[in-house]
């Protein structure tokens, strides 16, 4: 086939489309194309240059951030100001997810390392999706449910585990979850 | 010290001419800047002014079919609902015309003959209060009560007859216009707000999307709520008017509905010609104390504060009179009596903005306090 015939009839790269680096993510493993068309269309792609910050400790939060391309740094402050980091994320990660159904203060800054894409996702969007296609935006919600669970198990794990470490210093009324 | 000598020694006469000339210049320049950015102002609300009235109504119609537009989504294409609901509204529109037609003419045949004889009506018993005070104050002489009513009186008439084929006309180029805009922003309104939103800097953007939703989200309540409001209180005073023998009931009905879009003042102008036509036509009779009744109890008593407006209108929106009579002043300086129906709820809804904005301000810390207080002392 002529090869400029080839290019206009072909989709878009399948690799490069957002559905495909949707489809990808952990949350949205189990959901429908059809589900995943209609996420493409309610998700926000924000381009950040390097030292950006995304979100800032205490920050009103309502959404959770994907990375598309590039780095992502989580950090907290303590009182002298000087800052701790957390996690350096990468393309394919996800953060801010714990705010997305409860409106809270963000509980740590973000700031990109490099140039980096995000692919935002917000509360606003989801209740907004919740009213239309209800079985859509559920079926993206239990996703997310099952992420924040896993996470919430494994947190719990490490706590008991680092209460046995401690051999009973810390009283289980002292953790805080 | 001695740089300032030198400069003052510096001030030659062809200095001071130089400074003159670029002093005269800058004036000049600026002026000539400050004109035409008047004119342009001048051209962009000529060109608003034009586009205001459309807008505006297209606003309201979206806001009011996007939950049958929806609901229907579920089942087919968003373009694909609206055109079943424009098709449903064109139906009952047309419906609801054929039932008026009738009464709208009646209204305008008799018009001629019957205005006069409300206004003769009224003037003969203000003639009589007046004459009664006359026994008490002899002051009052001096005002000339009936003939005041009676210019008044004509002017209204003459202006009603005036106005009426260019309102017609206006009213044509509204039914085209309207639909059209209305359909775009129902099929677009989100992707028009999501390009608005996504133009706001990445540190604010997650801010500036929850404000947009919260804000859309109390506008639309409070739309739809005042709508349905105005509609119901036209029903019921449709519905008891039918009861008596007083003529125009529909019409009349249509008119506390639409003036019943104000707050405080809106239901008073409202009952005023239902009242007169009643005390006129049917004396003080059995039929005009129901109308009275009807208009005040029933309609705004009962149905709109007791059971509309707990059910129906945040306490939100709620306006000090004050503010909704400056509201009514400015919007009836502004575009007339549409001015005056669209002016206070612009107001509730510059009001809904600030207080959804400062929810969120209390609700969270914006994020230039929290950096301030996390700010290194």
């Amino acid at each position: 086939m002529d090869p400029l015939w080839n290019n206009i009839f072909r989709k878009k790269l399948d690799e490069d489309s957002l559905a495909h680096f949707l489809k990808h993510l952990p949350i949205f493993l189990e959901l429908s194309s059809r589900a995943l068309t209609m996420l493409e269309n309610v998700v926000h792609i924000r381009n950040y240059n390097a030292n950006e910050t995304v979100f800032e400790e205490n920050d009103p939060g309502s959404g959770m951030y994907m990375i598309r391309s590039g780095m992502v740094k989580i950090y907290a402050r303590d009182q002298n100001g000087t800052e701790h980091e957390l996690a350096t994320l990468s393309p394919g990660d996800f953060f801010g997810e714990t705010t997305l159904t409860a409106p809270a203060p963000r509980s740590a800054s973000a700031r990109t390392m490099e140039n980096t894409e995000l692919v935002g996702l917000f509360r606003a969007d989801i209740l907004e999706l919740a009213e239309k296609h209800p079985a859509v935006s559920s079926s993206i919600l239990l996703g997310l449910t099952r992420v924040v669970s896993e996470r919430l198990q494994a947190a719990s794990l490490e706590i008991r585990r680092l209460q046995n470490q401690a051999g009973g210093h810390i009283s289980p009324e002292n953790v805080e979850t | 010290m001695s740089n300032l000598s030198q400069n003052q020694r510096g001030w030659t006469r062809a200095r001071v001419a130089t400074a003159f000339l670029v002093l005269t210049a800058a004036i000049a320049c600026g002026l000539s800047i400050y004109s035409s950015a008047s004119s342009l102002t001048g051209l962009s609300r000529t060109g608003f002014s034009v586009l205001f009235l459309p807008l505006l109504l297209s606003l309201v119609l979206a806001f009011l079919l996007d939950p049958p537009v929806t609901q229907l989504e579920k089942f087919f294409s968003r373009t694909g609902s609206i055109f079943i609901v424009y098709v449903l509204s064109l139906g009952l529109a047309f419906l609801a015309a054929l039932w008026l037609t009738p009464h709208w003419q009646g209204f305008w045949d008799n018009m001629g003959t019957d205005f006069p004889r409300y206004t003769t009506r009224v003037i003969e018993s203000v003639q009589n209060v007046v004459a009664a005070l006359h026994d008490r104050f002899p002051v009052i002489e001096s005002y000339n009560f009936p003939m005041k009513i009676r210019s008044w009186a004509e002017q209204l008439m003459a202006a009603m007859l005036a106005e009426t084929p260019q309102s017609a006309l206006k009213v044509g180029g509204l039914m085209i216009i309207v639909p059209l805009f209305t359909f775009f922003f129902l099929r677009d309104g989100r992707k028009i707000i999501r390009a608005c939103v996504a133009l706001s800097p990445n540190r604010y953007f997650e801010m500036v999307r929850d404000l947009s939703y919260l804000i859309s989200r109390q506008l639309s309540h409070f739309v739809r709520g005042r709508i349905l409001e105005a509609l119901i209180v036209g029903m019921v005073i449709t519905v008891g008017l039918s009861f008596t023998d007083i003529r125009y009931a529909p019409l009349l009905g249509i008119f506390a509905g639409v003036t019943n879009l104000i707050p405080y003042i809106g239901p008073i102008i409202g009952m005023v010609p239902g009242i007169l036509i009643a005390f006129v036509d049917l004396g003080v009779s059995g039929q005009f104390w129901w109308i009275v009744i009807l208009y005040i109890l029933i309609a705004q008593v009962l149905i709109d504060n007791f059971i509309l407006i707990p059910i129906l209108i945040s306490r939100v929106s709620n306006l000090h009179p004050l503010l909704v009579f400056f509201a009514i002043i400015v919007g009836g300086k502004l575009y007339g009596i549409i001015g005056m129906i669209i002016g206070v709820p612009i107001v509730s809804v510059i009001k809904i903005t600030l207080l959804e904005v400062r929810t969120y301000r209390r609700t969270f810390r914006l994020p230039e306090s929290a950096l301030e207080s996390d700010r290194p002392h």
